[in-house]
């Protein structure tokens, strides 16, 4: 399985199709019953009794189970050539193709079960689509890791054929062909007391005092009403709660073809392999109260990841959960080579955009650096954002009635994932000149026009055994 | 690219307009759902008789006038261009809107029309990147300009690598 095809005769021997761990329905299964039992939450339960809420949960389980079977008959992947080919469906089959020129990134999640029984997901992302195409749960470790090398060597390729050398910084690749050179560690004192450091959990204080007001007050202190009440206050503690559980250890490396090794979690841990050309944009935000530490967080944003970018659970998009101005600056000249944080000007709008902007015109501002187009805005949050000239997928110039009015327009610059860069309510001629040299950068960036290979995904044969179900593993 | 302040960059390109028959269409689009309002109006003018419903049909004629005119002039707003390497598209009487697409960028080519648009011998042609905001939608072109135009997006796209 591990063995590398050699180029150009991938397509001749198709590997056998492989099953996903015999585990995976069990863990899929414990996964549903939880959502389905906070789904059910305490008024149920307080309604129906103890004995037939376990008794309609067990019910629930068991159907999950098999059903979870049945899927994982159903499931199978396969590499052929430069495809990766996952069958799934239980009720409707589904054969899915992913070329590998096209995968963005390969994350390895390890939930808390799966790191319980050496299990690990492997998340493969591609461009379109909301969520993420091919989540394969759940393979051994070290099976997963082993595919995710080979999966990143055979998309590798294509980089190496193709028109960015200048993307991958060349010249300390060979010195460790076999390790990894680690770049940073957060450590997990800065990543709880920055936690500790959001509006979230300054109004900790002001939630405990009014519940325990509230049960003086009315002295009940039945079951049910604490354990909602800790349910609630959980809602409002999750968010930070869970940023430090996500963010746990924190680190960063470079694995020897100069690809961004990420990996951070407690409970679920995550392990992310980010080639550096993939990146679409770098995002870095000053929170308000971080200031006195002067601490920030840098964000990537990768087309194809799930998620919302900005932030939720689900996505992966983290650059640097918090850390100082040296390390973020040291961090984004390795990810965009030649970007240098502390030299990034740019220029506030005219001062009759005051009209639309009140309070924070002089946070809003736009700068060209050689390599990257720097947007910024926010008073009490700061924020900016790179877009790399390479990465701009188009340019638009939009002027709202009010805009016109003052003669501004907003021009943004639209990327694959991310929010766009966006240079608010500029001069018009302004405008119109921006976002004339953003098009000419974007093309010069690229580069001259190459003509890429024609992938041999694309004249693959469907053959028969494609559409059989998989064989036993 | 020289920029005057007068004269901005956009109004020296050879903008291309579309089609004045997409006038015809929207108007028929926006008189059919006109008529269908009315017509529920008129139901419940007959039953009840209040002063309002006229007032209602009133109002409604009113609006569809003013937005008949709305959408003559919205039609001709609309202007697209090919460069040599990009596409540029721009539309919107309210909002302005001006978007320029490399043909490197494209990940596929839209081509639909509706019923209507059919039966006045127009197209639409969307092209789409791998960004959800870009907006490059052309309305109302004639079926071979089109193709043409799909054609040859797809022609640049092609030669000019992988898009992302």
């Amino acid at each position: 399985m591990t063995a590398a095809e050699p180029p150009g005769t991938a397509l001749t021997e198709p590997e056998p199709r492989r099953r996903l761990h015999p585990l995976s329905p069990v863990l899929h299964g414990a996964k549903s019953i939880a959502v389905i039992v906070a789904a059910l939450s305490w008024q149920t339960l307080s309604q129906v009794g103890l004995e037939r809420f376990t008794l309609v949960v067990a019910v629930i389980a068991v159907g999950v189970v098999i059903f979870s079977i049945v899927g994982w008959l159903t499931t199978g992947y396969q590499v052929v050539g430069r495809e990766l080919r996952i069958s799934d469906g239980v009720v409707r089959r589904r054969n899915r193709a992913i070329p590998l020129e096209r995968l963005q990134t390969v994350e390895l999640r390890r939930p808390l079960l799966a790191q319980l029984t050496g299990l690990a997901e492997l998340r493969l992302e591609v461009i379109g689509g909301g969520k993420t195409e091919a989540p394969l749960a759940y393979l051994t470790v070290r099976e997963a890791s082993s595919l995710r090398d080979r999966l990143l060597r055979l998309a590798g390729r294509t980089a190496a054929v193709g028109a960015q050398p200048t993307d991958q910084p060349v010249g300390e690749a060979p010195a460790a062909p076999a390790l990894e050179r680690p770049m940073l560690r957060v450590s997990n004192r800065d990543l709880v007391v920055s936690q500790l450091l959001t509006p979230q959990a300054f109004f900790l204080p002001v939630g405990v005092a009014f519940v325990v007001l509230q049960f003086v007050m009315e002295g009940s202190w039945t079951f049910i009403g604490i354990a909602s009440t800790v349910t609630a206050m959980a809602g409002v503690l999750l968010q930070p709660v869970r940023r430090v559980l996500q963010d746990w250890d924190f680190r960063l490396a470079r694995d020897p073809e100069g690809r961004l090794a990420v990996r951070y979690g407690l409970l679920e841990t995550r392990s992310q392999v980010v080639p550096l050309n993939r990146v679409q944009a770098v995002g870095a935000t000053w929170p308000l109260l971080w200031r006195g530490q002067g601490w920030l967080h840098l964000r990537l944003a990768i087309a194809g990841n799930a998620g919302e970018p900005g932030g939720d659970s689900k996505s992966s998009d983290r650059l640097l959960p918090v850390g100082e101005f040296a390390t973020a600056r040291a961090l984004v000249w390795d990810v965009l080579p030649g970007v240098d944080l502390a030299a990034l000007a740019t220029t506030p709008p005219p001062a009759r955009a005051r009209w639309l902007n009140p309070f924070s015109l002089r946070a809003i501002g736009v700068g060209l650096t050689p390599e990257v187009l720097v947007t910024r805005w926010g008073l009490l949050t700061r924020e900016m954002h790179l877009v790399p000239y390479a990465r701009l997928q188009s340019v638009r110039v939009v002027q709202g009635p009010l805009q016109r009015t003052l003669g501004l327009a907003t021009v943004y610059a639209d990327t694959a994932r991310g929010r766009a860069g966006q240079a608010k309510d500029r001069d018009l001629a302004e405008a119109y000149a921006l976002a004339a040299e953003l098009a000419v950068r974007a093309r010069n960036a690229r580069g001259p026009a190459t003509v890429l290979p024609t992938s041999p995904a694309a004249a693959a044969p469907r053959d028969e055994a494609y559409w059989q179900r998989p064989d036993g593993p | 690219m020289t920029v005057d302040a007068l004269t901005p960059w956009p109004d020296t390109v050879d903008w291309r307009p579309v089609s004045p028959k997409l006038i015809t269409v929207e108007l028929i689009v926006r008189w059919v759902w006109t008529l269908i309002l009315i017509a529920g109006l008129v139901v419940g003018l007959v039953l009840q008789g209040h002063w309002l419903w006229k007032l209602g049909i009133a109002l409604l004629v009113l609006n569809a006038i003013w937005r008949s005119f709305v959408t003559v002039r919205a039609v001709r707003a609309w202007g697209y261009a090919e460069r040599d390497n990009d596409l540029l598209v721009r539309h919107g009487l309210l909002v302005r809107r001006l978007s320029i697409v490399p043909y490197a960028r494209m990940q596929f080519v839209d081509v639909t029309a509706g019923p209507l648009e059919r039966a006045f011998g127009l197209a639409t042609v969307q092209l789409h990147t791998a960004a959800a905001a870009s907006d490059a939608q052309i309305p109302g072109l004639a079926p071979a300009e089109a193709s043409r135009l799909r054609d040859r997006l797809t022609a640049l796209g092609e030669d000019r690598a992988e898009g992302l």
